[in-house]
């Protein structure tokens, strides 16, 4: 863990707290671990919440979370105490019972932290380059991810337009997938869908998602054979410099090709307005 | 090949003011003359340079923050609709890559400068410049934070705090130095701020917000940076802080420098209730020291979304709307908040930004000292300018909308005492040739033989905001890219950026530091060469 002018000894001047339903290995790292109970997660960050403005909890409501009220005020202390707080939060919060409003509880609890230091929380990333994704769908369509096209501009709804959603219900006639697996993560009605239609994949291995499609392109491996950026979760991009030669060509050669052919094809959009002033 | 002919020609930077002439284009610059090619008969239009924009965000970590939140003004805005050469996009309050570039040229704006970029993500700010079509860029990184920076000053090591800002520049692929709130960001990293020039900096000894100010300043000079240190003052938006600022100007005396958003800070009173525009003294500054610009950041009524380095204002922003909050922090360099925004005819506050924005363009004598400027997106979008137009040329409109303000303003304000109203001549310096001249872009807002055929042709209108809002022609480069509304080209445009000269030993200086402090390789740090796209390497003039 790098040193600072502030904190010179790296690691030692760090203070990390890991809130799971179960010890897992990442708490022999941490200094303090607190083990909340599954699906309490909404409640505790409430009760921390309440006791950092030294707002009353009733010991009953504060002993369902499966953490004391003596290691909460520990807690608070610690938070308060220190002089730059950061939270990070994963799926065990954002796709368990309460799902977004586990994240916007944690959220909201961090921005009140701020009225007696500094605080800070981030979403910890999946693996690959999710947040590069998430970064450039922003800058060219104002949203991270559940875009639809199919009116010539973007529009989002996740739930609607994210890509289970769309495969679940049939909504899509064709299906190109670049550096992802969704044959191994998707419920079964969207793996069908994506059998049943034709799908590509680019990938440099090969996957379920692979095996189910109609075309297999394999690519060289981004930061290995080829070059790039790839995005932290913080959002830093860091440049990706291939070590190895590849007799593959990389991602972004084949979508170019598969778009220099399409635009050779008819236009599939109407000539129409160039734009429109209100969306509603 | 391209001749106009007929229209009214303002080119300020050359003395035209009004005159028909023609005007001759040839590879993309003006010409003497040209055989062939397409003519346009622009008599009855009026013809300007390509529009400037000295001081805006439009790409890189902060803005693409405060696109993720804001979903719900994405759905309500105007959409660009895809073609076979044409990308989509959307507009509102932080658009979108493409959809910035066609918004800004739609109305003839044909170069900008992105006026806050930190060397850690100044490769994702590029990839998106990258993104925006047809207009040029130009790029400031940020400096008055950073903690390599801060602890050469504060031990006196000025030669090498230069070294290092030229490196960091060069890393970055920068075009100029942004000092934002100098030293605040950084005690913002414990929850503190920086509001006394002359106090030290949370986490320093002695150094204090003017050393910041008054060294960068001499470094930008003394490496001969084409574009002055562009500041955002300390104290930004608080009631009072007209102190602060006066005090800032005088730290900057026998320098160059470039006031960002002059707007926020020119403000008396103690508090909320009492705040008062003070901006006849500001403006009699810069009318008595003409070595010091300064762009307006005027504000707009109605809704947008707030994002600056300010971090610690921010928060504040945040306490006093209830409304979202984000905020980053950018390890040993900067950080940002973002916080959506709904300025308000009847709020007392808003209209009293409202009136300073419009007071600092009519106080300031000198159209090559203030330009137009909203601090997009933080005081209004950037696609409302010729609102401000309007404003600035039609004095009965100004007094039109002085009436929708709330009666506790009488005697906060000096607008309505005010009745200047600026010439096309004028509009087109502070629009153009003035921010072209302080960006030291001498071949931009220019409409001389051998500068950039960056045009803008309007069909003279007696609506004012009318007329800027929709040319009949913008030409960039040379080309057509807008004609009557159409979006007719997208090339792309040309990033400047400069190489200032440091030592050699620089890079030695810097690695052990910066693998002690930093979360990333020493070798993955400056932006690569190869990354830019259409770089045009500007020349450095520096101080011998
Ligand atoms: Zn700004």
């Amino acid at each position: 863990m790098p040193k600072s002018k502030f904190l010179p000894r790296g690691r030692k001047d760090r203070t990390a707290v890991l809130v799971d339903i179960r010890p897992t290995k990442s708490a022999k790292a941490c200094d303090i671990f607190l083990q909340v109970r599954p699906g309490k997660d909404f409640e505790l960050i409430t009760i921390l919440r309440a006791l950092i403005k030294d707002q009353k909890v009733s010991e009953e409501a504060v002993a369902e979370t499966g953490v004391s009220l003596e290691q909460c005020n520990d807690l608070v202390d610690r938070m308060k105490k220190a002089k730059f707080g950061c939270m990070f939060f994963g799926m065990g919060l954002s796709m368990t019972r309460g799902k977004h409003m586990n994240s916007a509880a944690l959220l909201t609890l961090a921005t009140e932290m701020n009225a007696f230091t500094k605080f800070v929380a981030m979403p910890m990333r999946g693996h690959g380059n999710v947040t590069g994704a998430d970064v450039v769908m922003r800058w060219q369509t104002g949203y991270p991810f559940g875009i639809t096209f199919n009116r010539g501009y973007p529009r989002y709804n996740p739930g609607e337009f994210s890509t289970v959603d769309v495969l679940v219900r049939g909504d899509t006639d064709a299906a190109f997938i670049i550096g992802a697996d969704p044959g191994a993560t998707m419920p079964q009605p969207a793996i069908d869908h994506l059998a049943r239609i034709p799908t590509i994949v680019l990938d440099p291995h090969i996957t379920h998602t692979s095996k189910l499609s109609r075309v297999h392109i394999t690519t060289s491996v981004a930061g290995i054979s080829a070059p790039g950026t790839a995005y932290r979760m913080d959002e830093i991009p860091l440049p990706l410099k291939p070590a190895l030669k590849s007799p593959y060509p990389t991602d972004e050669e084949v979508v170019r090709r598969i778009k220099d052919a399409i635009a050779k094809k008819r236009f599939w959009m109407p000539e129409g307005e160039q734009m429109i002033t209100a969306q509603i | 090949m391209l001749r106009i002919t007929g229209g009214k020609i303002f080119d300020p930077a050359n003395g035209i003011d009004g005159e028909v002439r023609e005007l001759c284009v040839s590879d993309g610059k003006f010409a003497a003359s040209v055989d062939g090619g397409r003519t346009i008969d622009a008599a009855g239009m009026i013809v300007f340079p390509g529009g400037v924009d000295v001081h805006t965000h439009v790409a890189g970590g902060a803005i693409n923050f405060a696109r993720a939140m804001t979903p719900e003004d994405h759905r309500r805005t105007q959409a660009f609709i895809r073609s076979q050469s044409r990308r989509s996009g959307l507009g509102g309050m932080a658009p979108t890559t493409f959809a910035t570039g066609y918004l800004y040229a739609g109305m003839g704006w044909t170069t900008v400068n992105e006026a806050a970029v930190p060397v850690l993500s100044a490769r994702h700010t590029h990839e998106e410049l990258g993104d925006i079509p047809i207009v040029d860029k130009a790029t400031c990184v940020l400096m008055a934070n950073n903690e390599i920076v801060l602890d050469l000053l504060e031990n006196g090591e000025y030669e090498r705090a230069k070294n290092v800002v030229a490196w960091y520049i060069w890393a970055a692929k920068s075009y100029g130095v942004k000092a934002v709130n100098p030293g605040g960001v950084a005690a913002w990293k414990w929850g503190k701020d920086a509001k006394q020039l002359t106090s030290a900096i949370e986490g320093y000894s002695k150094l204090t917000p003017g050393d910041i100010v008054t060294q960068l300043a001499m470094i930008c000079d003394d490496l001969g940076l084409p574009h002055p240190m562009h500041l955002h003052c300390n104290n930004l938006g608080a009631p009072g802080n007209i102190s602060t600022t006066l005090d800032t100007l005088q730290h900057l005396e026998g320098h160059r420098a470039h006031i960002a958003h002059s707007q926020y800070h020119a403000y008396g009173g103690d508090d909320w209730d009492e705040m008062r525009s003070e901006t006849v003294q500001l403006a009699e500054y810069f009318n008595t020291h003409p070595n010091i610009t300064t762009d307006a950041g005027a504000v707009l009524f109605g809704d947008t979304v707030t994002i600056t380095a300010d971090g610690p204002w921010q928060h504040l922003l945040y306490k006093l709307t209830g409304r979202k909050w984000g905020n980053l922090d950018i390890e040993n360099e900067t950080g940002c908040g973002i916080v959506p925004y709904t300025y308000r005819p009847s709020n007392l506050v808003n209209a009293i930004q409202w009136a300073v924005g419009l007071e600092l363009l009519l106080l300031i004598k000198n159209p090559w000292q203030v330009f137009l400027s909203t601090d997009h997106p933080n005081g209004g979008c950037f696609w409302r300018y010729p609102e401000i137009i309007q404003l600035l040329m039609c004095a009965d409109f100004r007094n039109e909308c002085l009436t929708k303000l709330p009666d506790k303003i009488k005697g906060r304000i000096t607008l309505p005492e005010l009745d200047r109203e600026y010439t096309l001549y004028e509009i087109a310096t502070a629009m153009s040739a003035g921010p072209a001249r302080a960006l030291g872009l001498h071949q931009k807002g220019n409409l001389g033989v051998g500068c950039d055929a960056d045009i803008v042709i309007y069909e003279e209108d007696d609506d004012v905001a009318r007329m800027f809002s929709h040319p009949r022609y913008v030409i960039k480069g040379g080309e057509i890219v807008i004609e009557d509304g159409d979006i007719r080209a997208t090339p792309d445009g040309q990033e400047f950026i400069v190489k200032p000269s440091y030592d050699p030993g620089t890079d030695e200086f810097l690695q052990p530091l910066f693998e002690d402090c930093y979360t990333m390789a020493f070798e993955n740090y400056p932006v690569e060469m190869e990354r830019m796209e259409n770089p045009d390497i500007r020349d450095c003039v520096p101080n011998s």
